[in-house]
Formats: structure tokens, C-alpha cells, sequence
């Protein structure tokens, strides 16, 4: 529960600023999440007349109220889904963001097998039956000879 | 039984990287195909990629697929954005005085925004009517950017060729309107 709380706090200090992000986002943020259609980069990094074109027409969006999901919607609805940045929450889109993860999980679990097989085949070989007294004696001797 | 899930997921694994490979294979095999461009650049003349969009002046879609066998067409691919679009547009609306009973002139706006495409349209004075391609999906099938891009198609629904150097238009203009 404890390790829990600094997470939880994290979320509650940032939900505020998703929802002021939301409803009322800048273009800047908006030029970072909005791709330039014929340069194949997103609008920040582009000065192409295509680019500046949706740059005027998100900045007109912003001062009549739009929200994010407001604006982004009109421009998938006219460029298509293909004008995000990021893949969209819902559909084939959603195979973008969950096969990372997929496959995150997928190598550690890859990992945490070959530990735990690795940690197995370290474990100490159990001891074979006792010697009988006649060869221990033996080895002894063989021993005291070797080392005297 | 251990051995056995091994043997599955190794084959498993084996399993997706080929199939990745033979996706991406694939995918740079056939790509988006080479589009219209390229094959009138290798001296061929392919069937007009059909397409059913939007028309900009709201009154419904246009099939590029109707027109075949009926009339042949020029095809202006343009967006509001695109500067020497405006030379070219103007260029097919007077030629369109001419031409315009024996061949349809049909505009594919690109890559734009409709509101912004019709008030263009209105302030250069084109009149031919226009689709509305946002996504691009349609110019890719053509030959991609740069724009603007013109192609002339005959009555039988293959593409003679595109408009490279300004003569090109009066000639191409005579050969699909005597096909």
C-alpha cells in the first residue's frame, strides 16, 4: 500500500493538468501531436504551406473553444486517422500501444524462465551413498602419501 | 513434456520471425504499387485506378469508374496550399471552354482541407467540379506528391499519359478527345 501512494499521488497531481490540457490545449502541444500530411514529420518541425495551412486552422479552433479531442477529430475527419502523430486508442490503432507491452511481458517472462532454469541447474549435486570403510581407508592412506 | 513445450514455443518463435519476414517481403515487393506515374515513365498505359469520393461541392461522390467507355478525362490532382496548382487549374478551366463537351475535367483535391479547397476554388474562378481525397490515399495510387500532378485518360479507361512540359496539354487534350 505504501509503494502505492507515490503513484497514486502522481496521478492525482496530473489529472488536472490532462483535463486543462483537454479543454483547453495550446497550439504548441497541438503541433507536436499532429503530423504535416506531405512531410511525413509532425507540424512543429514543418513550415511546408500544408502544414502552416493546419497550423491557422487549429489556432482559429483554439480561440472559438474547441477542445483537443474537438480539433483532432475535425482534422482525422478530414485527412484521415493518418494525420496523428500517435495511433488512435481503439481499433488496429490499439495494436500499436499494447504490442510494446506484449512484448515487454513476453521477455520477462522469457527472462524470469531462464533464471529461475539457470538457478536450478546450480543447485549442489546431492551426495552419493557413503564409502565403505575399507576404500576411505584407502583413499586416506593414498592421501597421506601423496602429501607426505 | 518439458521438452515438448520447448519444441513449441522454439517453433513458435521460428514461426513469427518468418512470418514477419514474409511480410516484410512482401510489403517491399509490392509496396503501394508503383502507381500511374511510374508506369507511363516505363512506357506502359494502365487502367485508370478507379476511386469513389466525396464531391467538395456537396453533391454526393463521384465514381471515376462511370466514365469509362462514356468519355474521356482529365485528371487535376490539387490542394488550396499548392501555388503553381493555381497556374495549372486555370490553365484546364480554359481549356475546358474547348474541350468540355467531348472530355470531362475533374478535380482531386488533396491532402487539404474541404472549407479551404472550395474558397480556393471560388477565388482562382474553377468551375470544374472537384473530389475530395484528404487522406491522399487516392494521389498515392497516382504517383504521390509533388503536386499538382495531371493525367489524361481515353474513352476506353487508359491512361495516355502526364502532363510534364505545357505542350503536353494541348496534345494529350486532341488524343484523348479523339478516342
Amino acid at each position: 500500500m505504501k509503494r502505492l501512494f507515490p503513484i497514486v499521488l502522481v496521478a492525482l497531481l496530473l489529472a488536472p493538468v490532462a483535463r486543462a490540457s483537454e479543454r483547453h490545449p495550446t497550439l504548441a502541444e497541438l503541433e507536436g501531436e499532429v503530423m504535416c500530411p506531405v512531410c511525413e514529420t509532425t507540424l512543429d518541425l514543418s513550415n511546408s504551406p500544408a502544414a502552416q495551412q493546419i497550423k491557422r486552422l487549429i489556432a482559429t479552433r483554439i480561440a472559438a473553444g474547441d477542445t483537443k479531442t474537438q480539433i483532432k477529430d475535425r482534422l482525422v475527419a478530414e485527412y484521415g486517422s493518418a494525420i496523428l502523430a500517435a495511433p488512435p486508442h481503439k481499433g488496429f490503432g490499439l495494436v500499436a500501444w499494447w504490442l510494446p507491452v506484449a512484448g515487454i511481458v513476453a521477455a520477462a517472462v522469457a527472462l524470469g524462465l531462464g533464471a529461475w532454469r539457470w538457478a536450478r541447474a546450480r543447485e549442489p549435486v546431492p551426495a552419493g551413498p557413503p564409502l565403505d570403510s575399507a576404500l576411505e581407508r584407502r583413499v586416506d592412506d593414498e592421501l597421506r602419501r601423496f602429501e607426505g | 513434456m518439458a521438452r515438448s513445450a520447448r519444441l513449441a514455443a522454439q517453433g513458435l518463435a521460428i514461426g513469427l520471425v518468418v512470418g514477419l519476414l514474409t511480410l516484410l517481403v512482401w510489403r517491399v515487393a509490392n509496396g503501394n504499387g508503383k502507381g500511374v506515374a511510374q508506369a507511363l515513365a516505363d512506357g506502359e498505359h494502365p487502367t485508370a485506378p478507379a476511386f469513389d469520393l466525396s464531391r467538395l461541392d456537396g453533391r454526393g461522390r463521384f465514381d471515376l469508374a462511370s466514365l469509362r467507355g462514356k468519355k474521356p478525362i482529365v485528371l487535376d490532382f490539387w490542394a488550396s496550399w499548392c501555388v503553381p496548382c493555381i497556374h495549372e487549374s486555370r490553365r484546364l478551366e480554359a481549356a475546358r471552354k474547348e474541350y468540355g463537351n467531348r472530355v470531362a475535367f475533374i478535380g482531386v483535391d488533396t491532402k487539404d482541407f474541404s472549407g479551404d479547397a472550395r474558397e480556393w476554388q471560388k477565388k482562382h474562378g474553377i468551375t470544374y467540379p472537384s473530389v475530395h481525397d484528404g487522406s491522399g490515399s487516392v494521389l498515392t495510387k497516382w504517383g504521390g506528391l509533388p503536386i499538382p500532378r495531371i493525367f489524361f485518360v481515353a474513352r476506353s479507361g487508359k491512361v495516355v499519359g502526364e502532363l510534364i512540359v505545357e505542350e503536353d496539354l494541348p496534345r494529350y487534350l486532341r488524343e484523348i478527345a479523339a478516342s
